[in-house]
C-alpha cells in the first residue's frame, strides 16, 4: 500500500511538472494576450505601490492620484492596483500580469520599481510607463517626481525659527537619497534662519513601524530636540507623540495640522492629482512620445506638485512672511536650497560657493550636510 | 510515518482522496463567501486567477520560477527535520546564500567564464547558507540552545546584515545611491531553458528527490531517522548524535543558501534588501504541509507558487487589498493542516 | 539623562513583548508552542484600536483585543490539540492569517485617531531620580503588567489550577489521575496565552504608539517565543527578556542620537544579537526547564 501511494504521488508530480514545463514551450507572448483583451474605448491603467495604499503617507498620496484619474475619466479608464509590491523582479512580474489584464499605461510608484519597470517596458514596447522618482528613462518609460526638498527647506526655516534649544530631530526611515535630500534641505533651511541649529537624525529601518517611531522620537525629545521632523510613511504617530510631549512637529506627505493644534509647525506635502490626470490624458490620447513626460519630468513648488502646508499657531507672523518670501524666490528661481557653499558632516566642501546642485544630483545625494548629527552607513 | 502509512486499510484510500478534496474545496468555498461579502464575483475571480496564470506561457513560467526556491528550501527543511531539527531559518540561510553568491559574483568571478563563475557562485551561496545554519546547530550542540529559536532570531540578523551590505560595501556605484548591488556579469546569469524558466526548478527537484532518496534508502538516512525519532536510542546505538545533526543542518543550510544563489543568478541578477523575503517561511510551510516528505513537498511548494503568482491577479481583478491574498493563502494552508495526515487511525 | 531614556525606552517598547512572553509561557506550559503569537498580537492591536475608537474607552479596546487574540489562539488550539496538526506549521500559518485579516479589516483605522491610554505619573514615585520617570510615568497597561507578572507567577506556581496547567505540560497521565481533563487544560492554556499576547498588541496600538497600521507588531510576537526560553518558562523572569529586548531597541536609537559612527543597520541588529547572547548566557547557567510535553513536540519533529 505504501508503495502504491508513493508511486501515485510521483506519477502525479511528474505529470504536473511535465505539463507545465511542456506548455512553456508554446510561443504566445504576454503582449498578444494584452491586445486581445483590450476593449475598444476603455484604457486600462495599472498602478503598483510598494506599501499599503492606506498608509496615510507616500503610497496613499500616489493612490489618491490614481483615484483622481478614475474620477476624471470615469468609464473611459479601468484602474488595476497592486499593493505591497517588493522592489525586486516581483515588480516586473506584477507589471507583466497587469499588461496581460489589458493595461497599456503603467505607474510603478516607488523608486525601487525602476529597473523592474524598465525590464517590463522593454518586453512591452507598446505600453507607456510613468515611473515615480526614477533617474533613468527609456523610449516608453518616462519618470516624474516632485522636488519635495524645496518644501522641506521651507519647513526647515520654520523649524529653525521656532526652536528654543537649537536642536531639531528627524525621524527617518532608510538612508536613501530621497530621504537624505529631505534631511539636508531641512537642516539647510533651518540654518538659513538660525546658524546655530543642528538636526539629529535617527533611522528606524522601516517605512512604518510605529513603535520604532515612538522610541526614536522619544529619544530625540529626551535628548533635547524641541522640533521633530520626519520621513516616514504614516506621520501620525510622531506628530501625536510630539503634541503629548509638548514639543513641536513637522509633518510630511499630507497636512496633518489637526493632529497637533499646539505644536504643529508645517509640512512638506504632495499634490499629485493634476499631474497624474495630465500624464494619463497624454498617454490615453497617444501623445506620450515627445511630450514633457517622455523623459524625466520634475515639478516643484512652481508647478504646484509639492507645497508647504498651513503654518501652525506657533510660527510667528514675521517668520511666516520670511518663509513665504523664500517660497516665492524658489518659484521665481532666484533661490535654490542646494546652492553652495555646502559642506558634508566631515566638513568637506561638497558644493562650491556659486554652484548649484542639479535636480539629478540632489536625487542621488549620498551624504549628510554639516550640522546633521547621525550616521548613514 | 512508516507504521502509519502501512496501517492504511483498503478503502482508506478513498477517504483519503475525499479528505484531500475537502481540504481543497472548503477553503475555496470559504474564500468565495468572503469575496461575495466584499461584493466581488468569486467565480469570475477564480476563473481569472487560473486562466491568467496557467492560460499563457508567461504565467506558467512564473509559477515554476517561483516554486523553485520554495521546493529547495522545503527539501532543506525536510532533511534537517529527519534529524530532529526544526530549521525555521530557511529565510536567513537563503539571504546569506544570496549575499555570498552576489559578493562572489562581484569580486571573485566577475570576468570568469560561465562554468567556473557559476560554480563559484553556487559554492559561495552554499557556504553562506551553511554558515548561518552552522551557527544555529553549533549553538544547539555546544550550548544546548533550541534551534527553532535561534534560527528565527538569525533570520532577523540576516535581514539587517543584507541591508547593511547593500547600503554599504556592496552598493552599486552607478545606481544613483539606491541600495542595490550591481547586476552580476552577463555570463554568470543562468540562461533561460524555456520561456524564461531557468535551470533552478530542475536543480530544486533533483535536490528534493535526492533528499528523499538519502533519507529513505541509505544507511545515513536511517541513522538520521533514528536520531530524529528517538535520540536516546541513537545514543545507545552508539551514534554520534551531535555530529550527525551538525552535518544534516549544514547540508540543509547549504541547500537554502543554494536557493538564494539560484534566485540571484537565475531571477534577480542583483541583490536588494527585500530579495526573497518570506521565501524561507513559505518553504518551511511547504515542508510541514507535506509532513516533511520531500516529494510531497514539491507539490505543496508548487501550490504556494501558484497562490503567490495568482494572488496578484486576484488583487487586480477584485480591487481588494493585497492582504486578501495572504488571507486566501492562509485559509488554504489551514485547511490542509486541518485535514491532518489523512492516514490516522 | 541617557540612562533615564534607556530605562523608559526599555519599558516602553518592552511591555508589549512582556505580555506576549507571558502569553507564550501559558501556552508552552500546557505543552503547546504557539508561533502564531505574532498573529494574536496583531489582531489584538487592531481590535483594541477599533474597540477604543468605537466605544471611546480604551478598556473596551482591551476586551476586544482579548476576544480577538483568543479566537486566533482557539484556532491554534483546535488544530493542534483536536486535529493533531503540526504546532510550528500551524502557528506560522496563523501568523500569516492574523497579519492578513488585521491588514484587511484595519484599513479604515489607519487614519483614525483614538485617545487610548495616556501616561499617568504616579505622585511622588515618578519624581524619584533616574528611575522614577521611567517606571512611574507610564500608561495603565504598563502598570497592569507590573502587577500581572507576579500575579501570573502566583497563579502558575501557587494555585491548584496552576499546578494542573503545568501538570498538563509535564505529564498528562498524572493530571488524568487527578480527574482533570488535560485536553480542557490545554485549550485553556493556549487561549489564555493568546489573550495575554493580544493585550500586548493592545499596549502597542492604544497605549505606546496610539496608531494602527498593518504589520505594526513587526516580529515582536516571534521574538517573544524566543524569549520564553530565556525566561525559563516562568513569568518571574519574563521581565528580563522583555526589557533586554526593549532596552536594546532604545539603546540603538540612543546610539544613533549620539551620532555614533556605526551603520544604522548594524545598530538595528542589536535587539536580536542581544537576544541571542542572552539566550546563550542563560543556556550556560540554567538547566533547561522546558515542559516535558513541549520537549516531545519539539523533538518529535521527524514527521
Amino acid at each position: 500500500m505504501k508503495k502504491k501511494l508513493k508511486k501515485l504521488m510521483i506519477t502525479g508530480l511528474a505529470a504536473v511538472l511535465a505539463l507545465s514545463v511542456a506548455s512553456c514551450g508554446t510561443t504566445e507572448t504576454a503582449t498578444e494576450t494584452a491586445s486581445e483583451t483590450e476593449s475598444n474605448e476603455q484604457t486600462t491603467i495599472g498602478f503598483i505601490f510598494v506599501g499599503a495604499k492606506d498608509d496615510y503617507g507616500y503610497n496613499q498620496a500616489a493612490y489618491q492620484g490614481s483615484v483622481a484619474i478614475e474620477n476624471e475619466f470615469g468609464d473611459q479608464v479601468k484602474i488595476l492596483r497592486s499593493e505591497n509590491v517588493p522592489e525586486t523582479s516581483e515588480a516586473t512580474r506584477v507589471l507583466e500580469q497587469m499588461i496581460q489584464q489589458g493595461a497599456t499605461i503603467l505607474f510603478p510608484t516607488s523608486y525601487g520599481h525602476l529597473d523592474p519597470a524598465i525590464e517590463a517596458a522593454n518586453n512591452n514596447p507598446d505600453c507607456v510607463f510613468f515611473h515615480q522618482g526614477g533617474l533613468k528613462n527609456t523610449d516608453n518609460v518616462g519618470t516624474y517626481f516632485g522636488t519635495i526638498w524645496q518644501a522641506y527647506y521651507l519647513a526647515g526655516m520654520a523649524a529653525g525659527g521656532v526652536t528654543e534649544t537649537n536642536q531639531l530631530g528627524f525621524v527617518a526611515s532608510f538612508p536613501i537619497s530621497q530621504v537624505l535630500a529631505n534631511i539636508n534641505a531641512f537642516e539647510l533651511g533651518a540654518k538659513a534662519v538660525n546658524p546655530d541649529v543642528t538636526t539629529t537624525v535617527i533611522f528606524t529601518g522601516s517605512w512604518s513601524d510605529p513603535a520604532a517611531q515612538t522610541t526614536s522620537a522619544t529619544t530625540l525629545i529626551d535628548g533635547g530636540a524641541d522640533v521633530i521632523a520626519q520621513h516616514q510613511d504614516s506621520t501620525k504617530t510622531v506628530i501625536e507623540l510630539c503634541e503629548s510631549r509638548g514639543v513641536k512637529s513637522v509633518g510630511y506627505h499630507i497636512d496633518a495640522s489637526e493632529l497637533a493644534p499646539e505644536g504643529w509647525v508645517t509640512a512638506a506635502i504632495w499634490n499629485w492629482d493634476d499631474l497624474f490626470v495630465d500624464m494619463a490624458r497624454t498617454a490615453i490620447e497617444g501623445n506620450f512620445d515627445g511630450s514633457i513626460y517622455d523623459g524625466m519630468y520634475r515639478g516643484g513648488l512652481a508647478e504646484g506638485i509639492v507645497d508647504l502646508a498651513e503654518f501652525g499657531q506657533c510660527v510667528p507672523e514675521d517668520l511666516q512672511a520670511e518663509i513665504l518670501e523664500a517660497k516665492q524666490a524658489i518659484i521665481d528661481g532666484t533661490l535654490n536650497p542646494f546652492a553652495g557653499e555646502i559642506k558634508d558632516q566631515a566638513g568637506n566642501v561638497k558644493v562650491e560657493a556659486g554652484q548649484i546642485l542639479t535636480v539629478d544630483e540632489v536625487e542621488a545625494i549620498d551624504y549628510l550636510v554639516e550640522g546633521v548629527i547621525g550616521s548613514m552607513e | 510515518m512508516q507504521t502509519k502509512l502501512q496501517s492504511i486499510k483498503s478503502g482508506g484510500m478513498l477517504t483519503g482522496v475525499l479528505k484531500w478534496a475537502g481540504a481543497i474545496a472548503v477553503p475555496i468555498a470559504v474564500f468565495a463567501v468572503f469575496l461575495l461579502c466584499q461584493g466581488v464575483n468569486p467565480i469570475e475571480t477564480y476563473a481569472n486567477m487560473i486562466t491568467s496564470t496557467f492560460g499563457n506561457s508567461y504565467g506558467r513560467g512564473e509559477v515554476i520560477i517561483k516554486s523553485a526556491p520554495f521546493i529547495l528550501i522545503a527539501a532543506a527543511t525536510c532533511l534537517s527535520s529527519k534529524a530532529g531539527l526544526v530549521n525555521v531559518g530557511g529565510e536567513g540561510q537563503f539571504a546569506l546564500g544570496a549575499l555570498f553568491s552576489t559578493a562572489a559574483a562581484m569580486f571573485l568571478v566577475k570576468d570568469a567564464p560561465a562554468v567556473i563563475g557559476i560554480a563559484v557562485m553556487a559554492l559561495a551561496g552554499i557556504a553562506g547558507g551553511m554558515i548561518w545554519g552552522g551557527i544555529a546547530v553549533g549553538l544547539k550542540v555546544k550550548a544546548n540552545m533550541n534551534e527553532t529559536i535561534t534560527t528565527v532570531i538569525l533570520n532577523y540578523i540576516a535581514y539587517e546584515l543584507v541591508s547593511f551590505m547593500v547600503y554599504g560595501p556592496l552598493k552599486d556605484p552607478d545606481s544613483f545611491n539606491w541600495p542595490q548591488t550591481p547586476e552580476i556579469s552577463e555570463q554568470l546569469q543562468l540562461p533561460s531553458i524555456v520561456s524564461g524558466v531557468n535551470a533552478g526548478i530542475i536543480i530544486a527537484v533533483i535536490f528534493a528527490v535526492a533528499v528523499w532518496y538519502v533519507t529513505k534508502k541509505t544507511r545515513w538516512g536511517y541513522k538520521l531517522k533514528v536520531i530524529g525519532s528517538n535520540p536516546l536510542a541513537a545514543v545507545h546505538a552508539g551514534y554520534n548524535v551531535g555530529k550527525t545533526q551538525v552535518i544534516a543542518m549544514l547540508i540543509s543550510g547549504g541547500m537554502s543558501g543554494l536557493a538564494g544563489m539560484l534566485e540571484i543568478a537565475g531571477v534577480e541578477m542583483r541583490l536588494r534588501q527585500t530579495t526573497g523575503s518570506n521565501y524561507g517561511y513559505l518553504g518551511f510551510l511547504a515542508a510541514w504541509m507535506a509532513w516533511n516528505n520531500p516529494l510531497a513537498a514539491i507539490i505543496t511548494a508548487f501550490i504556494m507558487g501558484f497562490l503567490f503568482i495568482s494572488g496578484n491577479v486576484l488583487e487586480m481583478s477584485s480591487g481588494l487589498p493585497s492582504s486578501t491574498v495572504r488571507i486566501l493563502m492562509s485559509i488554504v494552508l489551514l485547511a490542509i493542516l486541518w485535514k491532518g495526515k489523512g492516514d490516522k487511525k | 539623562m541617557m540612562i533615564e531614556t534607556l530605562l523608559s525606552g526599555a519599558i516602553g517598547s518592552g511591555t508589549s513583548v512582556l505580555y506576549a512572553i507571558n502569553g507564550e509561557i501559558f501556552s508552552e506550559r500546557v505543552g503547546v508552542i504557539n508561533l502564531g503569537m505574532e498573529g494574536c498580537m496583531i489582531v489584538g492591536a487592531l481590535a483594541a484600536y477599533a474597540g477604543a475608537y468605537a466605544a471611546g474607552n480604551p478598556w473596551i479596546g482591551v476586551l476586544c483585543a482579548m476576544a480577538a487574540g483568543g479566537v486566533i489562539a482557539a484556532m491554534h488550539a483546535y488544530l493542534v490539540i483536536s486535529r493533531k496538526s503540526n504546532q510550528l506549521a500551524t502557528g506560522l500559518t496563523l501568523m500569516f492569517f492574523g497579519l492578513g485579516i488585521a491588514a484587511f479589516f484595519g484599513r479604515n483605522y489607519v487614519s483614525a485617531s483614538v485617545t487610548g491610554f495616556q501616561k499617568i505619573p504616579v505622585p511622588l514615585l515618578s519624581s524619584i531620580p533616574i528611575i522614577g520617570n521611567a517606571l512611574f510615568n507610564q500608561d495603565a497597561l504598563t502598570y497592569l503588567s507590573y502587577f500581572l507578572t507576579p500575579a501570573l507567577w502566583l497563579l502558575l506556581f501557587r494555585t491548584k489550577f496552576g499546578m494542573r496547567l503545568r501538570g498538563t505540560g509535564e505529564d498528562e497521565n498524572v493530571v488524568y489521575a487527578y480527574g482533570v481533563n488535560p485536553t480542557v487544560m490545554r485549550y485553556i492554556g493556549v487561549i489564555a496565552g493568546g489573550m495575554l499576547s493580544a493585550v500586548g498588541g493592545a499596549q502597542l496600538s492604544i497605549a505606546y504608539t496610539h496608531t494602527w497600521i498593518e504589520g505594526m507588531t513587526s516580529g515582536r510576537g516571534v521574538v517573544a517565543v524566543a524569549l520564553v526560553v530565556l525566561a525559563g518558562w516562568s513569568p518571574s523572569k519574563a521581565l528580563i527578556g522583555a526589557y533586554i529586548f526593549g532596552g536594546a531597541q532604545a539603546l540603538q536609537t540612543i546610539l544613533q542620537q549620539q551620532g555614533v559612527n556605526i551603520s544604522p543597520f548594524l545598530l538595528l541588529m542589536l535587539p536580536y544579537v542581544f537576544t541571542l547572547v542572552a539566550l546563550f548566557v542563560a543556556s550556560r547557567r540554567q538547566k533547561q526547564s522546558m515542559p516535558a510535553e513541549l520537549k516531545k513536540v519539539i523533538e518529535s519533529s521527524s514527521g
